[in-house]
């Protein structure tokens, strides 16, 4: 709501400061969210007076004025406007003048003509719409004043919030300015010489839907001359940001910004035998609305019809055909409550929000219907000429009074933890207009309203607030709690450290999730946060697998897509499902700055419908492209393959306390490299690890699943990547949906000798290497305390299809120093069930 | 042989070793010449062995000498092993320098991004009042973002969020953390002190200072006696511990459906200090976030009878916070994954 200062104090005094007051309405909760000086882009404009106008000698459309401005010399002003005489005061724009837009007023040559400075239209200021005439200002305008200093205004854009409808206006807005002062409120007085015939006579108002327009006011305006407004309130218009149309309507919109009544004036010719019916709309109805768009109306829609059809959508906007014009003569002022909800619904249906339905929105006070009405014709009267009818048409003319709602006083301290007295709020509350009274016995106390109210019978002193029509927000007692602690000042709630009861302890489900940031970070990976809205095309580029088991507690992946029904744009359309595509996309914008190492990952969520149900998952996801190792200046880098990025899948799950992992291979292709992807497991070990909260895992309960890969080549062609290798992984977690980590479980330091040996063992190509480690970590019992495959050869004097796998073991026992023979026994048995298992051949 | 030819012998094998320690080069030249001189089948122990053809009362005579030769060399020996020692140490540690002035081997390191740092600050200063961590859906119903928080359907109060809606009935993106306060008030009884943190969307344009995804952080405090001074004590503390013991803060009315007395709360402008400038719109404040007392509405929604409790709740932008505290002055940055961004929050 943009509030001319100037006009604010038609209705409020104001002494303070432009800056002081919107610091003191922002604090009192009508937040000023800037503070512009009106005018403040006129310089050297000052007030003329018209001594002489001739013709210009050489141009018919020109004349040629002299102008005083008061001191010195009368100035020789050339001029295309038709509408001066001498003995007007017009603002003159002297030589070296700026007027709005930085247009340079300069002493010109105007067809063979000095002109010592320009005579401004409103236009040209800003101030009204004429754009052809120059701006004739009454003749008792100071002679050489500054306009600056007669027009200029200071406009205040306050935020008004939703629940406060009453205050888009400026006499809603004096009342809060009252508050701050305690200078009194003036509202517009009315006062109409009404001729007959009764208005009953001319116009008849038929609501059909009594619960969408609960009041109808009408009010006949004949006679009437349309043409521009006063200039006056065309520059108050459009300083409050609206734009100057023509003396009627102009006189329904000064009304709505003056006491917040949105009106509607309807030429009456367009009015068939004088009946307005409110209805809605029947199918098949169009009508061409105010702004020249043909509508389709739907049966929901509220509209104001006559006989013949619709001619105004309700609230919203009026109709085309019953526009006033210059033609117009006679105006019927229609002013009236419509119900909020519909007006909204309406608004949202055509996508047609207008400043009088965003006041219906908010609901409307009772008797604004009849008052504005009468401050319509009136104001038309004034600015058109014309004369009002004898009456009202009005469809419910009660009126109701303040409402009532009751409070307890201890209880408002007790919320707000101040310490005034039950005299002392009632004192705050007299300031915005509510008036106090003691609360008779059995006064009940509404808590909670809604259609289920919470009420109470109050065992300690209770209060009755009378809160006017217009405060449609002061429901329940904790609203009158707001209104005192608003007026009182919020800098007056003392500042206190909660001393209450502290809830128990509960773990944090960010636990996971924050272990695997900080080992990815220690890693060298950097955190990315992307957007969970991805283009649909991206998730069919990179087509991740969903088919894993997924650790007990974690939701699984996969499902019907997400789509957003209303999205911005199509590159943000639906919900991903899987964070790597998010990923290749961090890769190109760093790619583009010439990024050589990329090690990047995400922890967040994937989505997905199941039914008339959302399904969301936790994964971490990371991406390795470029240098596994950054060079140094002595030291080429190294770039990254699968094995750096099966590296980091151990780190994660030895941070979680998870030994070992298992990659078993995965060649389905698309996305994967088919030959270079391995599917992820790990299983709890005894030594414990991450834990969903309240959630009891067993040892061997899969804790990591997901799958580690390099990209398919083609998949890197699709998304345009220069780096030539990019390693991807996703991996659901045990705990990452919100789980703890238990702590580790310190192990005794063995006190005898570990004794290692190495085997090599002769397999054929195809058998996996890990299926080699797997068989020997099986096959050598409980002393083992460590293997780990380190050497895989190929070459002479092996056949070629055959490759040899070294693997090297540790044996150790708690109580003893193992002996050769109890070794070789070992070394046996494993060399025995390699031969078994996977065809191994012991290689010396 | 008599003593003085001894001695005489004595004399000169003294000589001679000495002359023999001065003149090794190596630690290995001066093994030898112990060895020849002191040495089991040294120098010193021939001359010895001539010992017996001298009279009795000469021999103590002749032990002395020898004894003091034998001392002179040794003492000779380990003087001169220091300095060759010592010699041969600084030769390698000359032959061993480098350019100390080159720069070290970089070891990739990574870090958190802004927006995870943020909540774990903020979740560290209210973890400290006793609030715990709880979580909720992205995609939420329509009855807990909305309905349950007061807030109707056709309500303009809707107009302050512009909602993304998905193509499940009567869902949508959730537009902000506050139905974690239902979701919490319905899993636990008073009293209690709850963080939010999360993902919200809304459907907004993109700009320097909006975007479509951002992240909150929801509080939620409820007991007996929990009031609206409570709020801005905890609010001061959460403001100092964030932007420095100093920062003046202010406690304004605001609006929200689901909060009654609502509050909007704001710091001193962290880039001008309070005198105004264009970052605070030249009002030297900086709104943080918004509050207020829950409204009895919403606590009955959560199963909490609202004439018994009370509380409060607060919501704030994560990556506003974000914003405040490390300088960044476009939101854009902190979903696109630049890396010469993100590596700046080391």
């Amino acid at each position: 709501m943009r509030v001319p200062l100037s006009w604010l104090r038609d209705h409020v005094d104001v002494d303070l400061d432009p800056a002081v007051l919107a610091e003191r309405l922002t604090l009192l909760g009508m937040e000023v969210k800037s503070i512009e000086r009106w005018g403040a882009e006129w310089r050297s404009v000052v007030v003329g007076e018209l001594l002489t106008v001739e013709s210009h000698p050489r141009a018919d459309r020109l004349s040629l004025t002299t102008v005083t401005v008061g001191a010195g010399e009368p100035l020789r002003i050339v001029c295309g406007a038709t509408n001066i005489a001498p003995g007007q005061r017009v603002p003159v724009a002297l030589p070296g003048a700026v007027l709005p837009g930085e247009r340079r007023i300069e002493r010109t040559e105007k067809m063979g003509v000095v002109s010592e400075g320009m005579l401004c239209s409103g236009d040209e200021l800003q101030l009204t719409t004429d754009a052809d005439g120059i701006l004739i200002l009454p003749a008792e305008t100071p002679l050489g004043a500054d306009l600056s200093d007669l027009y200029g205004d200071v406009v205040l854009d306050v935020d008004v919030k939703p629940n406060r409808g009453d205050a888009l206006s400026l006499v809603g807005l004096a009342r809060e300015v009252s508050a701050i002062t305690g200078a009194p409120v003036r509202s517009p007085a009315v006062t109409l010489d009404e001729v007959d015939p009764e208005v009953a006579r001319r116009l008849r108002v038929v609501v059909e839907e009594p619960a969408l327009c609960t009041r109808f006011v009408g009010r006949w305006v004949t006679g009437v001359t349309v043409g521009p407004s006063p200039d006056l309130v065309q520059m108050r218009l459009r300083a409050a940001g609206m734009r100057p149309v023509s003396n009627v309507v102009d006189a329904s919109n000064y009304v709505m910004l003056e006491i917040g009544k949105p009106t509607h004036a309807f030429d009456a010719r367009a009015v068939h035998d004088g009946t307005i019916v409110v209805r809605r709309a029947r199918a098949g109805e169009r009508l061409e609305t105010l702004d020249h768009v043909d509508r389709a109306l739907d049966p929901e829609t509220l509209i104001i019809a006559d006989p013949a059809g619709p001619i105004g959508i309700a609230g919203v906007m009026g109709g085309a055909g019953s526009e006033v014009s210059e033609s117009t003569t006679d105006v019927v002022v229609e002013s009236a409550i419509f119900d909020p909800v519909s007006i909204r619904r309406t608004g949202q249906r055509y996508a047609l929000r207008s400043e009088a339905s965003l006041r219906f929105e908010k609901g409307q006070d009772v008797p604004t219907a009849r008052i504005g009405a009468d401050r319509v014709a009136a104001l038309i009267v004034a600015w058109s000429g014309g004369s009002v009818l004898r009456g009202r048409v009005d469809t419910d003319p009660r009126e109701p009074g303040p409402s009532r709602v009751a409070f307890r006083p201890a209880r408002v301290e007790r919320l707000l933890g101040t310490t005034r007295t039950a005299a002392g709020q009632r004192a705050l509350l007299a300031r915005v207009g509510v008036a106090t009274e003691d609360a008779p016995d059995g006064t009940p106390v509404v808590v909670a309203a809604g259609p289920d109210p919470l009420v109470v019978q109050p065992a300690e002193e209770a209060v009755v607030a009378l809160v006017p029509t217009w405060r449609r927000d002061i429901l329940i007692e904790a609203d009158v709690a707001e209104e005192i602690a608003r007026v009182g000042g919020y800098d007056a709630v003392p500042t206190r450290t909660p001393e209450t009861l502290m809830p128990a302890f509960r773990p944090s489900p960010l636990g996971v999730r924050d272990a695997i940031r900080e080992a990815l970070v220690g890693v060298g990976f950097t955190e990315v946060v992307t957007h969970a809205l991805v283009a649909p095309r991206s998730l069919v580029d990179l087509p991740w697998p969903d088919d894993t088991e997924v650790p007990a507690g974690e939701a699984a992946s996969g499902g019907r897509l997400v789509t957003v029904r209303n999205p911005l744009s199509q590159q943000h359309s639906v919900l991903r499902q899987h964070l790597p595509a998010s990923l290749l996309d961090v890769l190109v914008v760093n790619e583009r700055h010439g990024a050589e190492r990329v090690a990047v990952f995400e922890v967040g969520k994937g989505y997905a419908a199941d039914g008339p149900r959302a399904r969301e998952w936790w994964r971490v996801a990371f991406l390795l492209a470029g240098h596994a190792e950054p060079s140094a200046w002595n030291r080429p880098a190294r770039a990254a393959d699968l094995d750096d990025a099966k590296g980091v899948v151990e780190v994660v799950a030895e941070r979680l306390g998870l030994e070992p992992v298992t990659f078993e291979p995965d060649r389905r292709g698309m996305p994967f490299h088919p030959g270079r992807a391995a599917r992820v497991t790990a299983r709890l070990a005894a030594s414990g690890g991450p834990r969903p909260t309240g959630f009891v895992m067993a040892e061997g309960d899969l804790t990591v699943s997901g799958h580690v890969a390099e990209l398919h080549p083609s998949v890197a062609e699709r998304w345009e990547l220069r780096t030539p290798r990019v390693l991807l992984a996703e991996l659901a977690v045990a705990g990452l949906g919100g789980g703890t980590l238990d702590p580790a479980r310190a192990r005794p330091l063995p006190r005898f000798q570990a004794v290692d040996r190495d085997l090599a063992v002769v397999v054929a190509e195809d058998i996996p290497a890990a299926a080699v480690v797997e068989a020997a970590r099986r096959a050598a019992g409980d002393l083992l305390r460590e293997i780990r495959l380190f050497d895989v050869y190929r070459g002479a004097p092996l056949d070629e299809r055959e490759k040899s796998v070294a693997i090297r073991f540790v044996l150790q026992a708690a109580d003893r120093t193992l002996t050769d023979a109890e070794v070789e026994a070992i070394a046996a048995g494993i060399a025995s069930a390699l031969g078994a298992e996977v065809g191994g051949r012991i290689r010396t | 042989m008599d003593l003085a030819t001894m001695t005489a012998q004595l004399e000169r094998l003294r000589a001679d070793a000495l002359a023999a320690v001065a003149a090794a080069a190596d630690p290995a030249g001066l093994d030898a010449v112990q060895l020849e001189f002191l040495g089991r089948k040294g120098a010193l122990t021939e001359v010895l062995r001539g010992i017996g053809g001298l009279p009795a009362e000469d021999r103590p005579r002749v032990g002395a000498v020898a004894n003091d030769v034998r001392e002179v060399v040794e003492a000779a020996i380990a003087a001169h092993g220091v300095d060759l020692r010592g010699a041969a140490m600084a030769a390698r540690l000359a032959a061993e320098a480098v350019d100390v002035t080159t720069p070290g081997r970089r070891i990739a390191r990574g870090t958190r991004h802004p927006v995870a740092e943020t909540i774990a600050a903020i979740d560290e200063v209210f973890g400290r009042f006793g609030f715990v961590v709880f979580e909720g859906p992205e995609i939420e119903d329509d009855v807990t973002n909305f309905q349950m928080l007061n807030i109707p359907s056709d309500h303009p109060a809707r107009d302050l969020w512009d909602t993304l809606y998905v193509d499940i009935p009567d869902h949508l993106l959730r537009t902000h953390t506050s139905p974690g306060q239902i979701r919490v008030m319905r899993e636990t009884r008073p009293p209690i002190r709850a963080l939010l943190p999360g993902r919200c969307f809304r459907y907004e344009a993109v700009d320097a200072s909006h975007g479509f995804e951002f992240h909150q952080v929801e509080g939620l405090m409820v007991d007996e006696g929990t009031s609206l001074a409570d709020l801005r004590g905890l609010l001061d503390e959460f403001a100092h511990a964030l932007f420095g013991a100093g920062r003046a803060t202010r406690f304004r009315p605001g609006y929200y459906p689901f909060t009654e007395p609502s509050v909007a709360f704001d710091v001193g402008c962290v880039v001008c200090d309070g005198v105004g400038c264009p970052a605070c719109g030249r009002s030297g404040w900086m709104t943080i976030l918004g509050a207020g007392m829950v409204h009895p509405v919403v606590l009955r929604n959560g199963g909490i009878d609202p004439e018994t409790y009370q509380g409060f709740a607060f919501g704030m932008g994560v990556e506003r916070i974000a914003m405040l505290r490390h300088g960044i002055h476009d939101l854009r940055l902190f979903m696109e994954g630049d890396l010469r961004f993100l590596g700046q929050f080391r």
